[in-house]
C-alpha cells in the first residue's frame, strides 16, 4: 500500500514534444509559447515553425496533463496532433491490456507497440518513452493510445 | 517632396508609438483570428491621393479574442487631412479609409489546419461604424453597417485569401451615402531565404488587389448625379515582418481601371502598420 501511495505521487509527464498543425507565422510560435509557459510544472518551452512542434520539458514534480498542454494549443487557434511522450508511473496489467496512470489521465499501450518492447514490460514503476496518437481536439478524455518506443 | 516628407514623419511617429497590422495582408481581407485572451494593439499610418488632393490618417485598432475564432474590434482615427471630395474605400482590411469609428466581430466559422504550418479557414466579419465628421464629399454622413466574409489558405510558403464584402449607409438629413460592395484577392509567398525558425524574424510578401464598386449618393432626396454605380480595381505589393509579438506592413495600392461616377479618380494609397501582440 505504501508502495502503490509513492509509485501515485511519483507519477508524472517528464517530457513532450507536441505536433501542432496550422501555426504558420511568428506570432503565432510567439502566442503558443506564451500559453504553455503560462502552465505551472514546467522547465522549460521551445516552439518551433519550421517543425510544427512545441518541445516540452516538465519540472521534476509537476501535475500537468498531455490534455492542458493540448487545449493550450487548441485555445491558440491550432490543432494538437501526435504526441511523443516521456512519462513515469506504475504499469498495471488488466486482462490482457496493459495501462500507465500519470496525473489522472491514462496511457494505454497500443497494439502496435513492438512484440520485442511488450515481451520486456513487467508491473511496477517505469519510465517509457512512446508516441500518443492524435484525438479529435473537441473530444479529448485524458485517455490516451500510447505506442512505447522505448523503455527508459 | 513635401507630400513625401510628411508620409515619413507620420510613420517615424507611428513607429515611435508602438504600433502595426495583423499576421496577414494589409488591403485585403483575410481570416486568421486572435487565441483565447490574446490582445492585439495596431496603428496604421494611412494616406489616399487623388487626382485633387491627398488624405492622411494615423489610426488604432485595438482586438481581444474571446474564443480561439471569435475576436472583437475597435478601431479609432486620427485625421490629418481629411479630403472634401473623398472615395468611398474600406481602407485596410480591418479599418475603414475614412473618419468613421468601427467595432467589428470576426467569427472564424470553419478552420481546417491539416499539415505543419498549413490552414484552410474561412471567417465572417460585421461590423458597426460611426463618422467622426458631418459632411462628406458634401452628403450628410450617418452610421453604417458592414458585412465581409473571407477564405483562405495559409502555410510556411504560400498563403491565398479571397472575399468579399458590403458596406451600407443609413440615412441622415436626407441624404446618404452610395453603398460599397467589394471584391479582395490577395496571394502571398515568404522566399526560403525567410524561412529562419521563431524566434527568428519571419518576412512575407504579398500581392493585392481590391475591386470596388460604390454606389451612387442620394442628396436631398435625389440620387446624384446618376444612378450608376463605379467601378474601381486597384493592385499592388506590400510587405509583412513579424518578429515575436512584434509585426510591421507597408505597401501601395494603384488603379488599374476605374469608372468612377462620383468624386474624382484615385492616384494611389499609401499604408504603413505596426502590430504587438499583447
Amino acid at each position: 500500500m505504501t508502495i502503490f501511495s509513492l509509485s501515485g505521487v511519483m507519477a508524472q509527464l517528464i517530457k513532450v514534444d507536441q505536433e501542432v498543425f496550422g501555426m504558420d507565422c511568428a506570432p503565432c510560435a510567439y502566442g503558443l509559447e506564451r500559453g504553455l509557459k503560462k502552465m505551472d510544472g514546467l522547465e522549460s518551452v521551445r516552439v518551433s515553425l519550421n517543425d510544427g512542434k512545441a518541445y516540452l520539458k516538465l519540472a521534476s514534480a509537476n501535475e500537468l496533463t498531455l490534455q492542458k498542454i493540448q487545449e493550450v494549443v487548441k485555445s491558440n487557434g491550432f490543432s494538437a496532433r501526435n504526441a511523443e511522450v516521456a512519462l513515469k508511473g506504475e504499469l498495471l496489467k488488466e486482462g490482457n491490456e496493459w495501462r500507465i496512470k500519470v496525473n489522472g489521465e491514462t496511457f494505454k499501450v497500443s497494439d502496435d507497440t513492438t512484440s520485442d518492447i511488450l515481451s520486456k514490460l513487467n508491473p511496477g514503476n517505469i519510465q517509457l518513452k512512446g508516441l500518443v496518437k492524435d484525438e479529435e481536439d473537441g473530444e479529448l478524455t485524458g485517455k490516451w493510445n500510447f505506442r512505447i518506443i522505448e523503455i527508459l | 517632396m513635401k507630400r513625401l516628407a510628411f508620409i515619413i514623419l507620420v510613420t517615424i511617429s507611428v513607429i515611435n508609438e508602438v504600433n502595426g497590422q495583423g499576421h496577414g495582408p494589409l488591403y485585403g481581407l483575410q481570416t486568421p483570428t486572435l487565441a483565447k485572451g490574446g490582445f492585439d494593439f495596431n496603428a496604421a499610418a494611412m494616406s489616399l491621393a487623388t487626382e485633387d488632393d491627398q488624405s492622411f490618417m494615423l489610426r488604432y485598432i485595438w482586438s481581444y479574442g474571446v474564443t480561439e475564432d471569435l475576436q472583437i474590434n475597435i478601431t479609432t482615427p486620427t485625421m490629418v487631412n481629411r479630403l472634401s471630395e473623398a472615395p468611398r474605400t474600406r481602407g485596410n482590411n480591418n479599418m475603414p479609409a475614412n473618419g468613421d469609428i468601427e467595432a467589428s466581430v470576426w467569427y472564424r466559422f470553419f478552420s481546417n489546419a491539416f499539415g505543419v504550418g498549413k490552414r484552410f479557414e474561412s471567417t465572417a466579419i460585421l461590423s458597426v461604424s460611426t463618422p467622426t465628421e458631418e459632411i462628406r464629399s458634401g452628403i450628410n454622413v450617418s452610421n453604417s453597417i458592414h458585412g465581409a466574409i473571407s477564405t483562405g489558405y495559409a502555410s510556411r510558403t504560400w498563403y491565398a485569401w479571397v472575399g468579399c464584402g458590403y458596406q451600407y449607409y443609413f440615412e441622415e438629413g436626407n441624404d446618404q451615402l452610395g453603398d460599397l460592395p467589394y471584391v479582395s484577392l490577395v496571394v502571398g509567398y515568404r522566399p526560403n531565404i525567410f524561412m529562419g525558425d521563431y524566434p527568428k524574424p519571419d518576412w512575407r510578401i504579398f500581392v493585392e488587389s481590391l475591386a470596388e464598386f460604390p454606389g451612387a449618393n442620394i442628396s436631398e432626396g435625389q440620387l446624384t448625379p446618376v444612378d450608376q454605380r463605379g467601378k474601381k480595381v486597384m493592385l499592388g505589393p506590400s510587405f509583412l515582418g513579424l518578429y515575436g509579438a512584434w509585426g510591421i506592413s507597408f505597401g501601395a495600392l494603384f488603379p488599374v481601371y476605374q469608372d468612377v461616377t462620383q468624386g474624382p479618380k484615385e492616384e494611389y494609397r499609401l499604408s504603413m502598420n505596426i502590430s504587438y501582440w499583447l
